[in-house]
This record gives structure tokens, C-alpha cells and sequence, in this order.
């Protein structure tokens, strides 16, 4: 009771024990065991497994410190696979955001009529699964009764065998990856642009500003928190790509599409389970994550100005 | 901070935007942009969906691939129906699915009330760990959360596909801003009244709430039926398999045989729950995300 934290509702604070507490704790107990058990609890598991070796035969756990990772850091497998997380990225990110800001602008432009179909077809993608997402690309990118290289075809390219060869592994999973989150991207590039004050629009009109510039000069930077957010969240999306991968390529051809997320998926589940090679790479890659959307949690103060 | 004060309603936000001057004229490049960046988008799934209604042959008949099909054929379906156990697949994600969200959405409620309107001892600790495991990702769960499901026996059931997931950090966010943003009059009313807080809470508030709730059940349902590494690696069963799952195993045995109609019948059948919910609530779920984006 001594300890209370300072809060804006202080004045309702109970002044009479444990008991009006015990009710607000019925109510949050579902939720907590919940985050305890499958959320918060396997944080600090994760850690100890990553500090594990399991014999080859047996269920034994040995304690191996921090091998896990000193021989991660030195195997050229691991950086192969941090290089494909990284090529994804930046396969993903500027491309994805790129694409959905001018699609939001043509959007937000005063359209009489059918606003309500563009929309649908632009932001169906958001409710599309990664399964569903590479069967139906697997499809397109099929050299026999796929429709990229007929149509490609038609303008005279010879298209690649996509999936079979590396480089263009990487290509179609990116364009897979870009295309399912697209949807999202656009509403909330949208959203950013519609909060815009209307105002500053009617002035640089009176000021004699054209379209593009209007867009340079007020769109673009008045969206520069939207894009803030947008970057931070695709990034952590294009560093968990793994059901896309999962279905287009199995991280193949060779490890072309391997990433740290598929390694980890591989060294934990498939065939031979390396649980502490597993844990330690997945480790590594959460810090990673987690630095990058604390990054987002602080900027939220900086976006404030804006609204 | 409520979502209600974001619009992106297409009729009145349309009206009132000026990035453009505004003339008939000048609409018709917009027009042919937006639709030709329309289709290409929505391509993949229109293709899927004509696709299914393609015969075999068809498909791999001829040289020049074309979207609509010259004969429809509902074979496609049937084989893939009966090839697998689709309809298994179809009613485990279902159950799956229908768990997850009734308990979500349920938790979410109490909990969001419980941070809304009381007052009580480690209130401030208890919300940042809600709001802190929204940052941790799947990568540092999955494998001790697997672990302990095996260890458990619930590998290969509704459990084991379920539990995890019964609250959401999210859900509980959304629902206490929601609640916050009511007018405190009314509780105050309902106490004068004797109501208490549980009768208080679903007579009065969950009915004034119906958008925000919908809006959460929404991004449940459909986040739980993508739902894919998690059923992957926690089911090896075929009787246990999602939807998702059995797509990609479909996939893998009809693709030797070319058989892309039954795949696509196949993709129709796992994505046309969550077209009908895209269709139907478009605009409640629209809304959610961009006001989840905004706000962080």
C-alpha cells in the first residue's frame, strides 16, 4: 500500500487492502496464464535452450555455455542465411512502401465513382494467407501453365525457370512477399494521407503549386511518420518471411531462400533436431526484432506532432 | 485514441480531398490507373478462382494459357474434396479457428474492462506487460511453446492448436482504449443503481462496444485461420491438419501430376472464408488497420 505508482487515477486508488483488487484480478487472470506461460516463459526458456546441445542419442541436454553461438558466428551457413534475410529486406521494404504510396495517392484522389471497387480489388491481399499466397504465385511462376513467362512471352522475354534457379528463388519469393502485403501497406499509406490538414493543400493551390509538386512538397513529407512506421513494421514482417518460402521453394534452390527464420525451422524440426542451434539462432533474431520495434514504440512520441 | 475517429469512407472522405483539382476530365487516367492496378493486384486470386473451374485438360492442353475457362467444370472441386480429407481439414480449421476467437475476444473484454475501470494494486506493471509482449516475436516462443505442448501430449489436437493462442495482448489493447473512451458518467449511474460490475459490463458496455468488438473479431478470426507455422510443426496427423496446412501438403502430391484445377479448388476452398469476411466487414476491418497503424 506504501508503494503506490503514480497514475492520473490516483485518486480512486483503493484505500482498503488486497480486497477491491481481487476482482480486477479475476478478470485479467485467463489473459495472464496465457501471456505467462506462452509468451513470457519461453522467452528465458529459449535463452537456456540456446545454451544446450541434446546428445545425438538420448534426451540428454549438455550445458555447452555460449558454443551455440561462438560457432554460429564463425560458420559461413549462418551468415549465408543472414545475407538472404537481409536480401529480402531490402527486396521488400523500399519496393513494398514504394508501390503502396502512389497507389494511396491515385486512391485519395476526389473519384466520383467506383472508389468501392478499386479498394476491393487493391486491398484484397490483406486477408490472403502465406500458404495461400505461394500457391497461387507457384502457379504463376510455373514454367508449364504458368501465366508470368506466357506473359511475358507476349512482349518477347524468354522468363526464367523461377523457382529452379537462385537468383530468381529470391526474386519470386520478394514479388510474393511484396504482393500479400501490399493490401496492408496501401490502407495505411492511405489512412496517413488522409489525415493530412486539407488546409495546407488549399494553399500551396492558391500559391500555384501543380499535382507533383503538391505531392514533393506537402504529401511526402507530411507522410514522413506513416512511412516511419510502415518502414519498421515491413522490415520485421520481411525478416519473418517463412510461409511463403516454406510453399514456393522449401528454401531451396541449394539454400538460395534459406533465411534465418527457415534455418531455424530446419535446424528445430526437420530431420535431425539441433534445439540448441535452433534456439540460438532464433535468439539472435528476436533481439534483432525487438530492437527494431522498440525503435517504433519511441517514434510514436515524435509522430505525435503531426496529428 | 478510439478507431471511430478514423474514416476511410469512400463517399464523404472522397469528397472533401484536394490533392488534384478537381474536373471530369481529369478523372479518366486516374480511372484507368486505378483499375489497371486493381486487376493486377486481384490477379492471382481471379486466376485461382478460374482455374478451378477449368478441365484438366484445359489446363495443360494448350499453348497459350487463358484466364477464363472455354468449358466449366465443377471436377475440380470433387477431386479435391475427395482426394484428401479437405472436408477435415476444413472443419479443424474451423474449430480451431472458432476456439481462438470466441476465447480472444471473451479474455479480451474482461481484461480490457479490468485495466478500463478498476483501480488495484500493480495495475501499471501488470499493462506493460501486456503492452511489452506485443514486441516479442513468434521466433522466441515457438520452439519452447512446441516443446511444451509435446511434453503435454497435446501434439495433434485442438489443444495443442488452440491453447496458445486463447489471449491476445492486442485484444485486450484495443478493448481497454475502447472502453477508456466511454463516458464514466455511466458507470457511476449503473453503481448509484447497484449493478454491479459483470452485469454492468455486458448489459451496457459490450453493447455500446459492438464496432470495436467486431473490429477485434475480425482480425481474430482471420489471423487465426492464416494461422501457418504453428499448425505446421504442432500437427503431423493428417486427421489434425488446418486448412493451410492441407493446402500445402494438396499441393505437394498434385503438383506431379500437373494437376493445378484441383490445387486451385483446393486454394478456393481455404480463402473463401476470409473473402466473405473481407467483403462483408471490408470497411470495420479497414478501419481496425488503419487505426492500428496510426496509433501504433
Amino acid at each position: 500500500m506504501t508503494t503506490t505508482v503514480e497514475s492520473p487515477a490516483k485518486k480512486r486508488r483503493p484505500r482498503d487492502g488486497w480486497r477491491p483488487s481481487l476482482k480486477a484480478y479475476a478478470y485479467l487472470i485467463p489473459t495472464f496464464i496465457i501471456l505467462f506461460v506462452f509468451v513470457y516463459f519461453p522467452i528465458i526458456e529459449s535463452f537456456r535452450l540456446s545454451l544446450k546441445r541434446v546428445a545425438p542419442f538420448g534426451n540428454q541436454e549438455i550445458s555447452v555455455g555460449f558454443e551455440n553461438y561462438t560457432r554460429l558466428l564463425s560458420s559461413s551457413d549462418f551468415w549465408d542465411t543472414v545475407k538472404v534475410s537481409v536480401f529480402f529486406m531490402i527486396g521488400t521494404v523500399p519496393i513494398g512502401i514504394g508501390l503502396a504510396v502512389i497507389i494511396a495517392i491515385l486512391l485519395s484522389y476526389p473519384l466520383k465513382r467506383l472508389n468501392g471497387l478499386y479498394r476491393t480489388l487493391i486491398f484484397v491481399p490483406v486477408v490472403i494467407s502465406s500458404a495461400i499466397g505461394g500457391v497461387l504465385f507457384r502457379l504463376l511462376y510455373n514454367p508449364v501453365v504458368g501465366f508470368f513467362n506466357y506473359w511475358l512471352s507476349l512482349v518477347g522475354i524468354d522468363g526464367p525457370n523461377w523457382l529452379n534457379e537462385q537468383t530468381w528463388a529470391v526474386v519470386a519469393v520478394t514479388i510474393t512477399v511484396v504482393w500479400r502485403q501490399l493490401g496492408f501497406n496501401v490502407i495505411i499509406a492511405l489512412a496517413g494521407i488522409q489525415n493530412i490538414n486539407e488546409q495546407l493543400y488549399e494553399a500551396a493551390k492558391v500559391d500555384g503549386a501543380g499535382v507533383m509538386r503538391r505531392i514533393r512538397s506537402i504529401t511526402l513529407p507530411m507522410l514522413s511518420p506513416t512511412l516511419f512506421f510502415l518502414a519498421i513494421v515491413n522490415v520485421i514482417i520481411s525478416l519473418q518471411a517463412f510461409g511463403e518460402i516454406n510453399i514456393l521453394t522449401d528454401g531451396g534452390p541449394g539454400r538460395a531462400t534459406t533465411n534465418l527464420v527457415y534455418q531455424v525451422f530446419v535446424d528445430g524440426f526437420v530431420g535431425t533436431k539441433f534445439t540448441g542451434r535452433a534456439s540460438a539462432q532464433a535468439f539472435m533474431l528476436a533481439v534483432m526484432i525487438i530492437g527494431i520495434s522498440i525503435l517504433n514504440f519511441r517514434s510514436l512520441r515524435s509522430r505525435v506532432h503531426y496529428q | 485514441m478510439t478507431m471511430d475517429s478514423f474514416t476511410l469512407d469512400e463517399t464523404e472522405e472522397a469528397e472533401v480531398r484536394h490533392i488534384s483539382s478537381r474536373s471530369r476530365f481529369a478523372d479518366v487516367p486516374v480511372h484507368i490507373a486505378l483499375l489497371f492496378i486493381g486487376l493486377a493486384i486481384a490477379t492471382p486470386i481471379i486466376i485461382a478462382f478460374f482455374m478451378s473451374f477449368t478441365p484438366l485438360r484445359e489446363i495443360v492442353g494448350r499453348a497459350n494459357p487463358s484466364v477464363i475457362p472455354d468449358t466449366w467444370t465443377f471436377a475440380n472441386y470433387e477431386k479435391a474434396w475427395n482426394a484428401t480429407p479437405f472436408g477435415r481439414f476444413v472443419l479443424n480449421s474451423f474449430i480451431q479457428t472458432g476456439v481462438i476467437t470466441a476465447a480472444q475476444v471473451f479474455f479480451s473484454i474482461l481484461a480490457g474492462y479490468a485495466f478500463a475501470m478498476f483501480e488495484f494494486r500493480g495495475k501499471n506493471a501488470l499493462f506493460v506487460l501486456v503492452i511489452g509482449s506485443l514486441i516479442v516475436p513468434f521466433e522466441l516462443t515457438f520452439i519452447p511453446n512446441f516443446l511444451l505442448i509435446s511434453d503435454l501430449g497435446w501434439a495433434n489436437t485442438y489443444a495443442g492448436l488452440t491453447v496458445p493462442f486463447l489471449a491476445s495482448a492486442f485484444g485486450v489493447f484495443m478493448m481497454r482504449q475502447f472502453f477508456m473512451s466511454l463516458p464514466r458518467d455511466l458507470y457511476d449511474a449503473a453503481k448509484i443503481d447497484g449493478a454491479g460490475d459483470w452485469k454492468y459490463l455486458w448489459a451496457v458496455m459490450a453493447p455500446l462496444s459492438k464496432g470495436a468488438i467486431s473490429a477485434f473479431t475480425i482480425f481474430s478470426f482471420l489471423s487465426a485461420w492464416n494461422q501457418y507455422l504453428w499448425p505446421l510443426i504442432i500437427t503431423n496427423d493428417e486427421s489434425m491438419r488446418t486448412a493451410q496446412i492441407g493446402i500445402r501438403f494438396f499441393l505437394v502430391n498434385q503438383e506431379r501430376a500437373t494437376d493445378w484445377g484441383a490445387i486451385m479448388a483446393g486454394a478456393v476452398i481455404v480463402m473463401i472464408p476470409t473473402l466473405i469476411v473481407f467483403i462483408v466487414a471490408q470497411k470495420q476491418l479497414v478501419k481496425g488497420i488503419a487505426a492500428s497503424g496510426l496509433k501504433g
